[in-house]
């Protein structure tokens, strides 16, 4: 299966703004991050880190502006086509794992390949494998049926299907307990290292943040600290 | 995708199941209505296929149609009987059955009548017609054996008519059904019912007062001559100018030009002649003025479920937003949102639709069968290539009622769905 190459980013000029509020919630002029390279984004809540992500990923559309994703830049596309680039470059992980009952974890983790039309000889054997490399081996269990930790190896399973360029995952450990955040935090590194895919990770918890080679923090929806530690996790 | 469809469904299975009955009793009530005003007028114009001309004593055209083919029990006025004597004299007339009421038997109507009529009726299943003032040919639906002896009541037994004495039928033959009125009558010789009313041929009422022959069901004035009738007595169908008066006379023209000829001459001077196939279609359009209210009623519920239907799936994609956010996070293009949406909702409608036919047509065949046990008049329910039409419509309509939900989930901006 062809992968998405792992993806750098060149943001600059890229403000969000909502009526009602004076202050835009996003306000960024320039940011990089390397291919590869895997990032933590922390703030307070309100802080513009969901909108940063949403920005980044094509879901939230900014009018000016340029976020330059490889050699694509993903402002002036159209909705389809920043559906399509999402589909195949962007996987997603979000703390309430989005997974859909009444499905397999198999189908879950095929569902958006098949809702857009590009499941590929393959994909079925590599669904299976990812469920394997999350530590879930009943491919056919209903989502629902399943704990919390296993729902979110389904949605780790899910975002690498593409092969994707960069993991985006948004608080992927909020809403477990203990044991699994740390399962989860170790899976994501892990899984982002052997697919060399640009991580980027909004989270509290330090399980996480404390294996990332960089940590930017938002305030007021501006940088206000962007630190790249000296050792990469492992 | 539609494994995705069909596992939603069954997961909201109770909103869904509620959505497809909602639907379905709608469509069932404008589809009864419309299968049951059909049969009517299908299974009406059947029963009187049989009859080509039909001559009274002026009065109503409906009531003399409906009491003569369709053996309804009410009076009507009697004309005189060198009326009888006339038509079977004609050239133009193949054959005239006198038709006589005012009897019955366990619920089933006595009619009296010509061994002309017996046989021409139908072909008979069983047995003989009669050929004696004691005998009596039964029709398909009446449940009685050959050789039966039937007491005949005046009027109806349930309203209180009493029992005449001097004469019990014997059943002799079964005609084959007809599915028309016919089929729950007892057919015996007119002149026995006008003996048994005392009106033989030197008794005669005064034409133009009804009685025998004309008697209101439960008529307790009965107070005729009760002469000793010979039920082994032969049958003289010889009908001359002294014959009683009566209500109806059944006429078979010779050609549909002799009809429309008898039909000229027989009204006015004392006579009403009518194609029963024209009165039919005076009362058809009575019965179109009532199917087109009970139409309009039909389609009010109908538009209001839509507007409860549209409503519930504008909440139900309203409270979907994070569910539908999420499938375009994950690379789901807006065309498959729009598609997910208005499937899950147009196979809703279209099974409501569905089972909605099927109710429908089973309340219409029941409404139709205890119409028919009622009145022997068969009833044919059945679906007309016009109602093709009228669901190709319902669908068409269905399926632009459900594009709006769609669009809506197809507007939604997959950031903002995610953050409701």
């Amino acid at each position: 299966m062809p992968r998405s190459e792992t993806l750098s980013l060149a943001l600059s000029g890229i403000s969000v703004s909502y009526p009602g509020l004076s202050a835009p919630v996003l306000d960024i002029p320039k940011l990089s991050i390397a291919a590869g390279s895997r990032v933590a984004i922390t703030g307070a809540s309100g802080s513009g880190k969901s909108t940063l992500i949403n920005v980044l990923t094509g879901l939230e559309r900014v009018r000016t502006g340029s976020i330059r994703w490889g050699g694509t830049d993903i402002v002036p596309l159209s909705e389809r086509s920043r559906d399509r680039w999402r589909g195949t470059h962007v996987g997603l992980v979000m703390q309430d794992f989005h997974l859909f009952p009444g499905l397999s974890a198999l189908d879950n983790i095929l569902l958006p390949a098949r809702l857009s039309r590009a499941v590929q000889s393959g994909d079925r054997e590599r669904a299976m494998m990812l469920l394997e490399a999350v530590g879930l081996s009943r491919a056919g269990q209903k989502i629902e049926t399943m704990s919390r930790g296993e729902m979110q190896r389904v949605a780790i399973a899910r975002a690498l299907l593409r092969k994707p360029g960069v993991l985006v995952a948004d608080e992927p450990t909020a809403s477990l307990d203990s044991d699994s955040g740390e399962a989860v935090a170790r899976l994501l590194m892990d899984l982002s290292v052997s697919h060399d895919s640009t991580l980027i990770v909004v989270s509290h918890d330090p399980r996480l943040t404390g294996r990332l080679d960089r940590c930017i923090t938002l305030a007021a929806g501006k940088i206000s600290a962007d630190v790249q530690r000296q050792e990469k996790a492992a | 995708m539609m494994r995705f469809i069909l596992a939603d469904l069954r997961r909201l299975w109770a909103g869904s199941l509620v959505v497809v009955l909602l639907i379905a009793f709608a469509t069932a009530l404008g589809v009864a209505v419309t299968l049951q005003e059909r049969a009517l007028r299908l299974g009406s114009a059947r029963a009187a296929d049989k009859f080509d001309l039909v001559i009274g004593a002026p009065g109503s055209e409906t009531q003399l149609l409906l009491s003569s083919v369709f053996l309804q029990p009410s009076p009507l006025p009697l004309m005189p009987g060198d009326v009888l004597a006339k038509l079977a004299a004609d050239p133009r007339v193949s054959w005239a059955a006198p038709v006589g009421f005012g009897d019955s038997f366990s619920g089933y109507p006595i009619v009296g009548t010509s061994s002309v009529l017996a046989g021409s009726l139908s072909t008979l299943a069983e047995g003989q017609v009669f050929s004696r003032a004691g005998e009596a040919v039964i029709g398909a639906a009446v449940s009685l054996p050959l050789g039966y002896a039937v007491k005949p009541t005046h009027g109806l037994a349930a309203l209180g008519g009493e029992t005449h004495t001097e004469l019990s039928y014997r059943v002799t033959g079964r005609l084959a059904p007809t599915g028309t009125s016919w089929d729950r009558a007892i057919l015996v010789p007119i002149q026995s019912v006008w003996s048994l009313h005392g009106m033989g041929a030197h008794e005669e009422e005064e034409p133009g007062h009804g009685h025998a022959g004309a008697t209101t069901p439960g008529h307790d004035a009965h107070d005729h001559d009760h002469a000793h009738i010979d039920p082994a007595a032969p049958l003289d169908e010889a009908w001359t100018a002294a014959s009683p008066g009566l209500p109806a006379i059944l006429v078979k023209p010779k050609t549909i030009a002799d009809a429309y000829k008898l039909r000229q001459d027989y009204r006015g001077n004392g006579t009403l002649a009518v194609f029963p196939g024209e009165v039919l279609t005076n009362l058809y359009a009575t019965l179109g003025d009532a199917k087109r209210v009970l139409s309009a009623v039909a389609i009010g519920a109908q538009v209001l479920v839509a507007a409860a239907v549209l409503l519930v799936t504008v909440i139900h994609v309203g409270q979907r937003r994070r569910q539908i956010g999420a499938l375009r996070a994950f690379g789901a293009p807006q065309t498959a949102v729009l598609l997910i949406v208005w499937l899950e909702l147009f196979l809703l409608v279209a099974l409501g639709i569905l089972i909605g036919f099927a109710i429908g047509y089973g309340a219409a065949r029941l409404l139709s069968g205890l119409f028919s046990g009622e009145s022997g008049i068969l009833l044919p329910v059945g679906f007309a290539r016009e109602d093709l039409a009228s669901v190709f419509a319902i669908t068409v309509f269905a399926a632009g009622l459900a594009l709006v939900p769609a669009f809506l989930a197809y507007r939604q901006s997959p950031a903002a769905a995610l953050r409701a």
